[in-house]
């Protein structure tokens, strides 16, 4: 899944001559030692504050941790992953959260992919266009679903209001929240709106590093901008698109912040009121802070964990053979 | 271990002892302790407005060795904060608020708190309302908070809407329209005739002060799940006040709540005390068309707050000194004409500062004897370990059927499913 592939050393390349002794300890330091001390801090850092809360969360997972009972403290084995399965709220959220993230995902890379085709033309003012489709990227997360819940209001909301000019629910508008497939829809919106731009200027990057003789090529062989996108630039700038499939992967099944601030009451974490679009994200948060059990919460985030992780490496497979690496 | 592998080792462990240095120092630099001329600081944790900043200013006047730290927030952030410092063992401040929702909670992790009993609060017990006192109390006897407010319950309604509506308007005759819920929804139902609107917010609004007057909750001091009782009285009301067409079915303290305020999409709301200060920064152009009238139903209590003192904190002899200045009657009496919250000592219920108190936003309703009447009427109800997300599990079944998602016959059956499920989670 890596995005550099390291190659081995061609041999026969020449050594550095040794230095004179009197200054071979600081060469020997040099060049054995001081790589390792400057990438040490990103390790410390990551044992610090990735490893550990990783390891540690594994070990409450296999405890009772119930904040509510602080007697009830001991080894609960595997009892709360075996409780997870039969646990229809997981299931629901499990759903909800695959059903986001494929209303979002799949638009959203798609989008940015065209956006980033147009982008990578001759334009007036590129700059002004390139900066303009990150500022939803930049804005924070909070704020925007704050207006986008606005927007899907039932009463009052512009959503609404757009549908009813083409004279759809003028008599009976959608309440957004109350269904699953509205609630989605209104989530995957809010999600797309902000990552189409950063995709697309990662994609838009990686286009700038095409020659532009193969296109030229094409068009003399008579291939159309279409043809161009999808036999030429796709498969040129795979590596990245493999980088954005896995890291949407990775974001759109952590989805916590747009349904959380969705929701018609926040503070309890339920994701509408019948968990239309509580996503597991949002129900690990609920179990643990208000149900106030914390073992319980970490098993789910590791499942979670796994999870992620086995999306993301069939995601990555599927993108690999669909640019034609084989 | 080979020996590249040992020099990588020292060489991470220089530098963690590096890290920790530096954390170390920042943290005592940082610190809210005692420094070395005496100065005591202490921090304060509460939601919204609770009527402190004068009185910071009087104590610390007073008291010279003491700086008060005020550090408002969002009352839900406040509270999981707290719990989030008390789980890791440091961080929380030295005073935090905590109210009705979340004192069970609290109160089950009584060795995270300073028993105030220690400290000599014993002494009080008899001033506060009986069950405001047991509230904050453990199954063990520890005494965790020293109650600051309470909700009470009054109906708030809009006269310049009552009137479009050919309803009377002062608040004898309107609390004269609606001696019970069914005739509060019966009248309900003429405002809506008459003027095509709703007439209340939502049907979780009226559960849940239906539900404060019944005398068990949703669990009995056994902690069993109680629905047949209370709840279902209170669902009741809900469920005929949808059907009857008269609820405007918006979720409380969500922005298309407040939104409804402004564009009068309902005319009768029922407000503990502290829900005056919401009307007023929500629609303050209503000045003068609000008015207050007696609730259906008798007295009740939804809300009200604590003081307590974590553990944790390094200077828990100086917050208590602070505490207990702040429930002594004068300050009670600032903090209710400051901002309306009820004091929770009925002895200050006599005050005539209490009693004499007229709002101006509300056509001068008599605030203090309002509420004052029904805190003190109420019967105590015993609130469970569970009782928060059991109330959320059955005001999501209300809100499904105001959604259209659930049929009113169905809805019972669903909230005792849900109210099941919430209490074993």
């Amino acid at each position: 899944m890596s995005l550099t592939q390291t190659r081995p050393a061609p041999p026969g390349e020449p050594k550095h001559a040794p230095p004179p002794r009197s200054r071979y300890w600081w060469y020997r330091f040099d060049t054995k030692t001081v790589p390792y001390l400057l990438i040490a801090p990103f390790f410390l850092l990551f044992a610090v504050f990735g490893l550990f809360p990783i390891i540690f969360n594994a070990v409450v997972s296999l405890r009772n941790w119930r904040i509510d009972e602080p007697d009830n403290r001991g080894w609960a084995g595997g009892e709360n992953f075996s409780r997870l399965l039969t646990d229809d709220d997981f299931w629901n959220a499990l759903g909800n959260t695959f059903g986001i993230f494929v209303l979002s995902t799949i638009p959203q890379l798609l989008i940015a992919l065209i956006v980033a085709n147009l982008l990578n033309r001759k334009l007036r003012a590129t700059t002004w266009w390139r900066v303009g489709i990150l500022l939803p990227y930049v804005t924070p997360v909070a704020a925007s679903t704050l207006v986008f819940a606005m927007f899907f209001a039932r009463d009052y909301g512009l959503a609404n209001w757009f549908l009813s000019l083409v004279g759809f629910g003028e008599e009976d508008p959608i309440d957004w929240r109350a269904a699953k497939w509205s609630s989605w829809i209104a989530i995957a919106t809010m999600v797309n709106w902000k990552w189409i731009g950063y995709n697309a200027l990662l994609y838009l990057s990686a286009m700038q590093s095409i020659p532009k003789d193969v296109y030229e090529a094409a068009a003399v062989d008579g291939a159309g901008p279409w043809t161009q996108l999808w036999r030429i630039t796709v498969p040129m700038i795979q590596p990245v698109i493999l980088f954005t499939v896995v890291l949407s992967t990775i974001g759109g099944l952590q989805l916590f912040n747009e349904p959380m601030l969705f929701d018609e009451n926040p503070a309890s974490a339920s994701g509408g009121s019948d968990g239309q679009f509580q996503t597991i994200a949002q129900l690990i948060y609920k179990v643990g802070w208000k149900d106030l059990n914390l073992g319980y919460a970490a098993a789910m985030s590791w499942a979670l964990f796994l999870i992620i992780l086995i999306v993301a490496g069939v995601n990555a497979l599927a993108t690999r053979r669909l640019g034609g690496d084989k | 271990m080979g020996r590249s592998a040992r020099r990588v080792a020292a060489v991470g462990l220089v530098a963690a002892l590096a890290l920790a240095g530096c954390s170390g120092q920042s943290l005592e630099n940082g610190g809210d302790d005692a420094s070395g001329d005496g100065q005591v600081s202490l921090k304060i944790n509460f939601w919204g407005d609770m009527g402190l900043d004068k009185l910071k200013a009087k104590y610390e006047a007073e008291h010279t060795n003491v700086k008060i730290v005020l550090n408002s927030g969002e009352y839900n952030a406040q509270h999981e904060d707290l719990q989030k410092k008390l789980v890791a063992g440091s961080g929380a401040p030295d005073i935090s608020a905590v109210d009705e929702g979340f004192i069970v909670q609290f109160r089950s992790q009584a060795d995270q708190f300073v028993n105030l009993l220690d400290k000599g609060a014993s002494s009080y017990e008899s001033k506060y309302l009986g069950w405001k006192w047991q509230a904050s109390q453990s199954a063990d006897g520890k005494q965790i908070g020293l109650g600051t407010d309470v909700g009470g319950l009054a109906m708030c309604y809009r006269t310049d809407l009552f009137k479009a509506a050919g309803l009377p308007t002062d608040r004898e005759s309107v609390s004269k329209l609606w001696p019970t819920w069914d005739a509060f929804i019966e009248t309900g139902k003429k405002y809506t005739k008459a003027t095509g609107k709703k007439f209340v917010d939502s049907g979780t609004n009226l559960f849940n002060p239906v539900l404060a007057q019944q005398p068990v909750g949703f669990y009995d001091p056994q902690e069993a799940l109680q629905m047949e009782g209370g709840p279902k009285v209170a669902f009741d009301v809900s469920m005929k006040a949808i059907e009857a067409g008269i609820s405007a079915n918006l979720a409380s303290f969500q922005p298309n709540w407040d939104q409804g305020f402004k564009k009068d999409q309902f005319a009768a709301l029922a407000c503990p005390a502290w829900m005056l200060g919401h009307i007023q920064d929500t629609a303050p152009d209503q000045k003068g068309k609000w008015d207050i009238a007696n609730i259906p139903g008798g007295g009740g209590n939804w809300g009200g707050s604590w003081w307590t003192i974590p553990k944790q904190g390094k200077n828990v002899d100086e917050a208590y000194k602070f505490v207990e200045w702040l429930i002594q009657p004068e300050q009670q009496i600032e903090v209710f004409k400051t901002v309306g919250n009820l004091p929770s000592q009925p002895a200050l219920y006599k005050d005539p500062a209490v009693l004499d108190y007229k709002k101006e936003f509300f056509t001068d309703a008599p605030t203090g004897q309002i509420f004052a009447a029904t805190a003190e009427n109420l019967k105590p109800q015993y609130l469970g370990k569970k009782n928060g997300p059991t109330r959320v599990a059955v005001e999501n079944v209300i809100t499904r059927v105001q959604q259209g998602g659930l049929a009113p016959a169905a809805a019972w059956a669903e909230a005792v499913k849900e109210a099941d499920k919430a209490s074993k989670a």
